[in-house]
């Protein structure tokens, strides 16, 4: 029997109230429905021309900043280099590969500004992980911080890419502090490499840019005015459960409707041109993309951007030096913040809400955050596939252990393997549907056919939602483990394993078992000695039902991570089928 | 030893990498550092309590001369110095604490100093006293560039993070050029003196960063405020007992009470900066291991 009118008549409406009744401010009515992110830009850099929109933090206090003005203005010279000194065409792939810093949201609207799509490439990233995403793309300009050139040196010949656009860490702070930057990078951190790359400077490309834009007269909104918001603006890379990564097609509209869904329910909250949000997160990952770069310049914040935030340490300086109202987080960074004296002895006095996303927010956490800071952290949910936000808790009235309620005008049901929606209190795969989903894989309609079915995002996640609609997510589908027919779930095994103290994390996975089908296997990380396989099986026999308890468990000194800090599953995995087999041979 | 030029030189120095040092600190580090007053508490304890203590059972031991026993106690019964708050800065100690402990010591040791040698060296009957200027000069010489290190940081992050690392190269320079002149320039002295002086400035410096840290974590402070403590402990200000000793002894009793200061003074500035080298890996690790760690129940 179909459930559908379960969660086709959206029992979580009531909440949207919630949300919309913290709307104070006049701005509310502001006009938010833009063609093209372009116009969006545009449109916020007039509105606060003067006022600061990035600042680069350094751990040790260094720093330099843009106004609104000259984000606006660079971009426009960065967008006619791109046109007409590089001859690039709207369409056209230019990817970025950088941490947080000036030179990000320059590129990455010259980039938009121009027509063309941008690409966001994790700097982190292998040469052969970078290889695969440029070819993949067909990226044929590349605007790359110095402290990766060597990689890129090695593999470039191998590319599409044709121009190469260098920047650093340090660009636009002011010269003085640029050259000594630059010497502790290079000569203490070891981390500016040499290279003979054949490459541009960016602010040599912006200042031809600019040249050719005074020369020729050209209006830069020619580029972009004919956008319409079904046009892709972002190929943003994911792993995603088959571990092969592809670049979901984001348009414009995708990008833009997800920050009109965050701002109609966070909005209120933020008070148009007086915030500062601390972005600590990488922006090269989907949720600081769309919710720090795209929604707070919309608002009109001043951005403080973290180039690295590990250690922690790394962010001192900028919650000395700013007045932090928003932070935007996952669990690991605000875990790792609440284990800091000067964080939690001085909690920031004007911090306003933590949004938390990537990966499941602990209860720990959460509650922590609250005593200690005394403002909501409201977690929310998503996928990069979705751009990202599905779900999010209304601020200020936020669940523990829930992903809160659907963003307005987004559908989402729960699922069985036959796509027939499940009954109430179980549990079920989340499909979604709404303005925010993406267009589909970029040249992989297999794969795309397989993830979006007549609309509907399924996004192998297994949840479940309450009578009033708030959704609690169980697990990973793709994670979950067979046992003798029984359903295990990852998740609930870790969860118990992680009641150990010692334990400082575990990763479950599913092995194959000649008797039971699968086997549950642990590998768990301590963080201080004294705790055998042994103590761990008994310790879940006591918390779990017989066919859950691990069967084995193996101590690991640490696990494979996202950049974001998720434990991959499937890499641990993927170690061990490895290990077993050529053991076998 | 060295010459007035270069002893005003070095004090220029001192003012400078002091106003670095203050540079890296916030007025919440002072306010954190108090946040624990018994560090202070414990801090002033093994400095004034152990120290002397150690100081005078080497000098018995190693049977030292009588004016290399008057030489040791007093080096045992110095306050910190400004040295202590540079190897507390290269160390990734705390800073502001090791500052506030400089500053109590010094103070304390006005009153503290006298009567720990008389207690110490019965039956020498020349007083010892800190002249009250040395206070307000080391005083003055800590206090205030650290105050307007801290303002500059204040006001300009950009300045701040500047004059940090300038005070941060110049500290490294200057203990680079004492370890590496010190020993050409009074290879005849070092020739000269006995092992059991040698053994006594080595070990005082050593014993007095174990007892610290020890002391300090058998009193429950945690591992950083130990190391900083067993740092504060062990450093002692070298310069301040030379000019004691010059103020208080004349002719050849003078020179040799003053080796043991002098002896001291260069022992401790090689043996703190290993030591640093190995504090700051362990707080570089426990970095990175809290960044880890699970969130303690609220």
């Amino acid at each position: 029997m179909s459930n559908d009118h379960l969660y086709d008549s959206a029992p979580w409406t009531p909440f949207y109230g919630v949300a919309k009744n913290a709307v104070t401010s006049a701005d509310s009515v502001e006009e938010t429905h833009f063609f093209s992110i372009p116009a969006m830009i545009v449109a916020a850099s007039e509105k606060y021309k003067t006022q600061t929109a990035f600042t680069t933090c350094m751990p040790n206090g260094m720093n330099g900043h843009l106004t609104y003005a000259q984000v606006d203005e660079m971009s426009d010279a960065f967008a006619v280099y791109l046109r007409e000194s590089l001859g690039l065409n709207a369409g056209d792939r230019v990817a970025v590969q950088m941490p947080n810093c000036l030179a990000l949201p320059v590129a990455a609207f010259g980039i938009l500004k121009a027509g063309c799509v941008l690409v966001n490439v994790n700097p982190l990233y292998t040469r052969r992980e970078m290889a695969h995403q440029f070819n993949d793309s067909g990226a044929t300009a590349l605007v790359i911080v110095d402290m990766f050139a060597d990689k890129l040196e090695d593999i470039l010949a191998n590319t599409s890419v044709k121009h190469v656009v260098l920047t650093s860490i340090s660009q636009w702070f002011s010269p003085l502090i640029r050259g000594v930057l630059n010497l502790v990078l290079k000569y203490w951190n070891k981390a500016i490499p040499k290279h003979n790359l054949n490459a541009q400077k960016l602010d040599a490309a912006i200042e031809i840019g600019r040249k050719r834009k005074a020369e020729k007269r050209l209006d830069v909104a020619a580029y972009w005015q004919d956008i319409q918001r079904e046009d892709t603006a972002l190929l943003q890379y994911t792993g995603g459960t088959t571990g092969v990564s592809k670049g979901a097609e984001l348009t414009h509209g995708n990008l833009l409707s997800n920050l009109e869904q965050v701002n109609s329910v966070a909005g209120g909250h933020i008070e148009a041109g007086t915030e500062c949000i601390l972005t600590a997160l990488p922006i090269y990952h989907i949720f600081a993309f769309t919710v720090n770069l795209l929604a707070f310049y919309h608002k009109g914040a001043h951005n403080v951007l973290v180039p690295s935030p590990r250690p922690i340490q790394n962010c001192q300086r900028a919650f000395d030096n700013y007045p932090i109202t928003w932070i935007s987080g996952v669990n690991t960074l605000f875990n790792a913040l609440l284990n800091e004296e000067w964080f939690t002895v001085y909690p920031p006095k004007t911090m306003k809400v933590a949004l938390a996303g990537g990966t499941a927010l602990h209860k720990s956490v959460a509650e922590r955050w609250r005593t200690v800071v005394g403002t909501p952290i409201a977690e929310g949910y998503g996928l990069t596939e979705s751009s990202p936000v599905i779900c999010f808790n209304p601020i200020g009235h936020e669940r523990a252990d829930s992903i809160g309620i659907p963003a307005p005008s987004t559908e989402v049901r729960l699922v069985d393997d036959n796509g027939v929606t499940v009954g109430l209190g179980e549990p079920g795969e989340i499909i979604a549907r709404g303005p925010q989903i993406m267009k589909g894989y970029w040249n992989r309609p297999e794969e795309t056919a397989q993830t979006l079915k007549d609309g509907w995002l399924y996004t192998g996640d297994i949840g479940t939602m309450s009578e009033d609609g708030h959704f609690h997510i169980v697990d990973r589908k793709k994670d979950m483990i067979l046992v003798s027919g029984f359903n295990v779930y990852p998740n609930e095994v870790e969860d118990a394993i992680a009641r150990l103290t010692q334990v400082q994390e575990s990763a479950v996975i599913g092995v194959p078992d000649d008797q039971t089908g699968e086997a549950v296997h642990a590998y768990v990380v301590l963080r201080e000695s004294g705790l055998s396989a042994q103590d761990i099986i008994k310790h879940c026999k006591t918390e779990l039902a017989a066919y859950k308890v691990p069967k084995k468990v193996v101590f690991r000194e640490d696990l494979p991570k996202t950049p974001v800090g998720k434990v991959l599953r499937k890499d641990v995995r993927a170690s061990v089928v490895k290990s077993e087999t050529t053991a076998q041979q | 030893m060295l010459s007035p030029f270069e002893e005003s030189l070095l004090s220029i120095m001192m003012v400078i990498i002091m106003f670095g040092m203050g540079a890296s600190l916030t007025f919440k580090d002072f306010k954190l550092s108090m946040r624990h007053p018994q560090a202070i508490g414990v801090g002033f304890l093994s400095q004034y309590l152990l120290m002397p203590f150690i100081a005078f059972a080497l000098a018995r031991l190693l049977d030292l001369t009588i004016e290399q026993t008057v030489g040791l106690v007093l080096m045992g019964c110095m306050p910190g110095g400004t040295t202590s708050n540079i190897f507390a800065y290269f160390s990734k100690s705390l800073l502001s604490l090791s500052i506030m402990m400089t500053i109590c010591s010094t103070l304390a040791g006005f009153i503290l100093v006298p009567m720990w040698m008389a207690f110490y060296t019965q039956g020498i009957d020349d007083a010892f006293r800190i002249p009250p200027d040395q206070i307000a000069r080391l005083l003055f010489l800590l206090l205030i560039p650290t105050l307007i290190g801290m303002w500059l940081r204040r006001k300009n992050a950009n300045i701040g993070a500047i004059i940090e690392l300038m005070g941060g190269l110049l500290g490294a320079v200057v203990i680079v050029f004492i370890v590496v002149t010190w020993v050409p320039r009074n290879w005849r002295l070092l020739a000269e003196t006995s092992w059991q002086v040698y053994a006594a400035v080595i070990l005082l410096g050593l014993f007095g960063f174990l007892f610290g840290y020890i002391f300090s974590r058998l009193l429950r402070l945690n591992p950083q405020k130990a190391r900083t403590v067993s740092m504060e402990t062990g450093i002692q200000n070298g310069p301040l007992a030379a000019l004691i000793v010059i103020m208080t002894f004349t002719g050849e009793t003078q020179q040799l009470i003053l080796l043991i200061p002098v002896m001291y003074s260069l022992f401790i500035v090689l043996n703190s900066a290993w030591v640093t080298v190995i504090y700051r890996k362990i707080t570089n690790r426990e970095e990175s291991a809290r960044d880890q760690a699970k969130v303690e129940p609220s």
